[in-house]
């Protein structure tokens, strides 16, 4: 084990505060991530450093920020990834957000955009529903399982942890404060698929086909190439575009 | 939207500015700046185009000295320049057009660097052909 002496430059802000950058210098592990840097800039230089974290293991998404100016999951982030060994790493709160303090942001827009597609909870990773009853055969005694009337409301759009990162990754996102954004775009084609109510599906895709919908995505693709989890909402976005298209010519062949 | 107070960047103005910011960002965000740059590129050049048409109105004398000087060496080299950002920008509208409609999303950073290849090369045989003669 070797250990590292890491310098740290973080954005600082507090309301009614210029925001300003803080050099910290930690020791780190040589197999550290970033985050535990943060936490050591936490327990001994400045107990004022508001950051985000939870799991430490990319479940929560509740750390994201950029590093260098790129967005990532500090958790599962290891200094050979994003250090060049010698330049000090630059810590900012993710872009597009209203910043809280420090590191935080508020994400009450990500949430906001997810509920416009009524979208809901669990991913594969921790599946909600029990494992089948031959899965536990072994380990515990068969039961029968009731499931809930209204399951829909457990499912999340595949695999995100809902850490606003592609929202922050966005370059559209930075002069249309109501587009939809990556994570709401995705969420939409998600809800698509999983229901067979047409009038559903008309209403979603109205959504997506809006002003601030599929339309205003101009195909950067940094929403895909930051997600931690490949979520792979700018492919989502390109489905829907098709589906929104194809549907108009139907429309228009029918007149 | 929350109503928290945002520090930085107030400006759509200034977060636009993002859009040029290609830093540690990977091909897909490149082709999204170089389209916008060749795209504004492309707009100026197109108002510089109609007054230099203009000038067919003053007469053949102020046409005639606006050819010789398009002749020059470094007029050329603008030429070239031109030619960069009409194939850039055109052969990325393929591009964009084909992964808008859910076709090589997957490979969209492959279409991104054909697309270079096919810029490089034609602007090479074309800058062959304007400096050669």
């Amino acid at each position: 084990m070797t250990l590292l002496d890491i310098t740290l430059q973080i954005f600082r802000y507090k309301p009614g505060q210029q925001p300003r950058y803080d050099t910290f210098t930690v020791q780190v592990e040589d197999t550290a991530h970033v985050i535990d840097a943060i936490d050591a800039v936490w327990a001994k230089h400045d107990h004022t450093l508001t950051f985000r974290r939870a799991c430490h293991h990319s479940s929560c998404g509740s750390c994201a920020l950029r590093i260098n100016g790129v967005e990532k999951l500090p958790c599962i982030t290891r200094f050979s990834d994003v250090w060049d060994g010698s330049s000090p790493l630059r810590l900012d709160p993710l872009r597009n957000f209203p910043i809280v303090s420090d590191l935080v942001v508020d994400v009450s827009g990500f949430f906001q955009r997810l509920s416009a597609a009524n979208m809901s909870i669990t991913r594969d990773a921790e599946p909600f529903l029990p494992l089948s009853v031959d899965d536990l055969a072994d380990v515990v005694q068969p039961r029968t399982v009731e499931l809930p009337d209204n399951l829909s409301r457990f499912n999340r759009f595949e695999n995100c942890i809902e850490c606003g990162i592609c929202m922050s990754a966005c370059p559209t996102m930075a002069v249309d404060d109501k587009f939809l954004g990556p994570a709401g775009l995705a969420a939409i084609y998600s809800a698509c698929q999983k229901t067979d109510d047409p009038d559903k599906v008309a209403h979603l895709l109205a959504l997506a086909d809006g002003e601030h919908g599929v339309w205003r995505c101009h195909s950067a693709f940094e929403c895909t190439e930051a997600c931690p989890q490949a979520v792979d909402p700018a492919g989502k976005i390109m489905a829907l575009r098709r589906e929104i298209t194809a549907n108009r010519f139907k429309k228009s062949r029918r007149r | 939207m929350a109503t928290l107070e945002q520090p930085l960047e107030k400006s759509k103005y200034r977060r636009a500015g993002r859009w040029f910011d290609v830093r540690r960002r990977k091909p897909g965000m490149w082709a999204y700046a170089l389209n916008r740059i060749t795209g504004i590129g492309l707009v100026v050049y197109l108002y510089l185009h109609l007054g230099v048409l203009s000038l067919l109105s003053r007469g053949p004398t102020s046409w005639d000295s606006f050819v010789s000087l398009a002749r020059s060496p470094y007029f050329l080299t603008l030429d070239v320049i031109l030619l960069a950002g009409f194939l850039i920008h055109g052969l990325n509208g393929l591009r964009v057009t084909l992964t808008g409609f859910n076709i090589g999303v997957k490979k969209q950073k492959v279409l991104f660097s054909a697309l270079i290849l096919v810029t490089v090369v034609a602007l090479s045989a074309a800058a062959l052909k304007i400096f050669g003669g």
